[in-house]
Order: C-alpha cells, then sequence, then structure tokens
C-alpha cells in the first residue's frame, strides 16, 4: 500500500516521457510538396511535334502520290504513318492513326483489296481507347467498305454469293448508325463542355 | 524504617535457611506493602533510596513477566481513542493514550499529494499535446489546378474539339486534318517555349 503513491509517480513521469518522445516526429514532420511541374506525358513536347511533323509530311506524300495516280506508293506512305513513334499515351497518337487507317481503307477499297481494307479499319476500331470523330470515321470507311462489297457481291452470278449482298448492305447501315451515333454524343459533349 | 533498612543492608548476611528474625519478617511486610502501593498507583512521595531502588527493580521484573496491564479507566480509554481514529470521527486527533504512537499528519499525506501533483501535471501535458497536436494535412493537388497551371493549349490531348465531325465526303482527307493537328500543336509547343516552359 505504501508503494502506491510511488507507483503513480513513476506512470506520470512515464506518460510525460512517451508524450515528450512521440511529439518528436510530429515536429520533424515536412508537409507534402505542393509544386507540381508539368508531367513530360501531359504536355507538347519536342517528340510529338516531330512525329505530327512526319505524320503531316507523309500524308502530303501520299497527296501528291495520289494526285499523280500512283496509288500503291500512296498506300505504302500511309502505312508508313501508322509506324510512327508516339510519345505514351499521347491522345494525338490515336487520332492520328485512325485518320491514316480510314486514308488507308479507302485507297485500299480502290485498289479493289476489300478485305485487307476491312482489316485495316477494324483493326483501329478495336484499338480505340475512347470514341471520337476519327473512330467514327473509321466506321463509315467500314459502311462504305460494306457497301463496295454488296456491289460486288450483286455482280456475281452465283445465289451464295447474292444471299450475301443483304448481309453486307445490313452491315454497312450498322456501321453508318453506329458512326452517327458517335458523331452526335461527341458533339453534344462539345457542346454541353468546350 | 531508615534505620531498619541500614541494618539489614549492614548486617551480617544470614543463611539461606536461617528462620527469618521478626525484624525482617516486618521490613518484608513493609516493602511489600509499599510494593502493592506503587502498582496501584498511589506510590508514597517520600521513600528511602534504598526502598524506591528496590520498588523500581520490583516494577521492572513486574514488567517484564508479562503481565502488566493497563487500569481499566486508561484501557477503555485507549480503546475509544483508537476506534475514533478509525473510522475517522472528530477528535480523532487528540488522544488521551499517549503511549500509541501517531504519524505526523504531513507526513503521511505527502507521498499521496507527491503523487496526485505529479498526476495533474501529466494530465494537463497530455491535454496540451492533444490540443495542440500538428493537424495532418494531406497536400493532395486536385486534378482542377493542376490542369489550371498547365493552359490546354500546351497540352497533349484529342483533336475532336479541333477537327470538329467529319463529313462521309470528307473521310479520306486526312491531309488537312494533320495540318489543323500540327498547326494547333506547334502554336502551344511555341507559347510553352516563348513563356518559360520548355527550353
Amino acid at each position: 500500500m505504501k508503494y502506491v503513491p510511488i507507483l503513480i509517480a513513476v506512470a506520470a513521469l512515464a506518460a510525460l516521457v512517451t508524450c515528450a518522445a512521440d511529439r518528436e516526429p510530429a515536429q520533424t514532420q515536412a508537409p507534402a510538396p505542393t509544386t507540381h511541374t508539368p508531367d513530360p506525358a501531359d504536355v507538347i513536347g519536342k517528340p510529338l511535334m516531330l512525329s505530327l511533323s512526319r505524320a503531316k509530311n507523309l500524308h502530303h506524300k501520299a497527296k501528291i502520290y495520289i494526285s499523280d495516280g500512283n496509288i500503291p506508293a500512296a498506300i505504302a506512305s500511309v502505312r508508313e504513318i501508322l509506324s510512327l513513334e508516339f510519345p505514351a499515351g499521347a491522345p494525338e497518337a490515336e487520332d492520328v492513326r485512325n485518320d491514316a487507317r480510314a486514308l488507308l481503307g479507302k485507297l485500299l477499297v480502290g485498289q479493289g483489296e476489300l478485305d485487307e481494307a476491312m482489316r485495316v479499319v477494324q483493326e483501329g476500331i478495336a484499338s480505340s481507347q475512347r470514341k471520337s470523330f476519327f473512330v467514327a470515321n473509321l466506321l463509315t470507311v467500314e459502311g462504305e467498305i460494306h457497301e463496295a462489297r454488296a456491289e460486288k457481291l450483286a455482280t456475281a452470278t452465283d445465289a451464295a454469293s447474292k444471299a450475301r449482298v443483304v448481309d453486307e448492305k445490313h452491315a454497312a447501315i450498322e456501321a453508318f448508325d453506329r458512326s452517327n451515333q458517335i458523331d452526335v454524343e461527341l458533339q453534344k459533349q462539345l457542346t454541353e463542355h468546350p | 524504617m531508615t534505620d531498619h533498612n541500614d541494618d539489614y543492608l549492614a548486617g551480617p548476611v544470614p543463611e539461606p535457611d536461617a528462620e527469618a528474625s521478626a525484624a525482617e519478617r516486618a521490613h518484608a511486610k513493609t516493602f511489600a506493602e509499599l510494593v502493592d502501593k506503587t502498582l496501584a498507583g498511589r506510590m508514597p512521595a517520600a521513600m528511602s533510596a534504598d526502598d524506591r531502588a528496590l520498588v523500581e527493580v520490583a516494577t521492572v521484573i513486574r514488567a517484564a513477566s508479562g503481565e502488566v496491564e493497563l487500569p481499566v479507566a486508561r484501557r477503555h480509554a485507549a480503546v475509544e481513542d483508537a476506534l475514533r481514529q478509525a473510522v475517522g470521527g472528530a477528535g480523532s486527533a487528540a488522544t488521551t493514550a499517549g503511549a500509541i504512537a501517531k504519524l505526523p499528519r504531513t507526513r503521511r499525506w505527502a507521498p499521496w499529494a507527491v503523487a496526485g501533483a505529479s498526476s495533474l501535471v501529466a494530465a494537463a501535458a497530455l491535454a496540451m499535446l492533444w490540443l495542440r497536436a500538428p493537424r495532418v494535412v494531406e497536400h493532395v493537388v486536385p486534378a482542377a489546378p493542376r490542369e489550371a497551371q498547365v493552359p490546354a493549349s500546351w497540352r497533349s490531348r484529342p483533336s475532336d474539339a479541333l477537327v470538329g465531325r467529319i463529313e462521309r465526303d470528307r473521310a479520306g482527307d486526312a491531309a488537312t486534318r494533320i495540318d489543323t493537328i500540327f498547326a494547333d500543336r506547334l502554336d502551344g509547343y511555341r507559347e510553352r517555349r516563348l513563356v518559360g516552359g520548355e527550353p
């Protein structure tokens, strides 16, 4: 019983020492830095401008080839755009590639390579990370490819080919509808949040 | 009486088995009465030095035998004082039994006072630490301020707002669109360099 006061005093001192020890880190804790430097992946830099510049030149090169009637050379130039490297995560990369695929698809359709044109266009649609006017444009080109297939099948004499004409036409309508839906959706978004 | 004592003390020592003389018997009876009076609290005010020494020896021998008892009145008073002290009643400090040892009041309360004061100081320190503890502030940079630090024209972004809806008859006009995109991004890139962005 006579040791109780001593124990209380010791406990009180221990509490004081503990509090003092706990306070040390709090006093030395530095606030997290608030300064933010622009993320190189977010801002426009030399790599993005270089990629855009090369895509621009390749498009104009293809345009010249097209004006000269050298479609295979134009196709090669446009294919080169698809192999360009862009900064990781740059939204412009997807837009530029989809636009190149749309042109490439149309050039291939003009060359009668409908299946290759469809592959190029559908690859672009499938690899897109977001809805955009460029994806809608790809769907438009896909619809044109379906139209071209339907026209080609309509000239065939066998019954099986004639039966596929309707399917291709329906696929074309479906692709155009999807394209329009995306256009309307994006237009609405841009109007509400310009 | 003094003369008798002097005689016995100064006289020859009798044999152990010798018959006590009448004088010795009278002296023994007188001394016995003196001892009885002393134990009863009625010790004579005056007595010879030899008798006083013998009485003190007799008192010590009796006390050593363990059969000493307080008078009934003093015993009752001591018990009453002890009971009053135990229940903390009034008058507990004043006791008639002086033989009961008591610690001073300050000595009994000093350790408790020290412990209580220490506890109060510790509680006050804890309260101060809790009240003045630094608030944990999360320095999370919200998205809006971060975007505000970098103008939209400086940032890599989708080209939908710039190009707009692509009409079907212009589906293959990618060259025109890449020109538009390149020119817009070049403006942002130059502005950023001139204002103090990228060197």
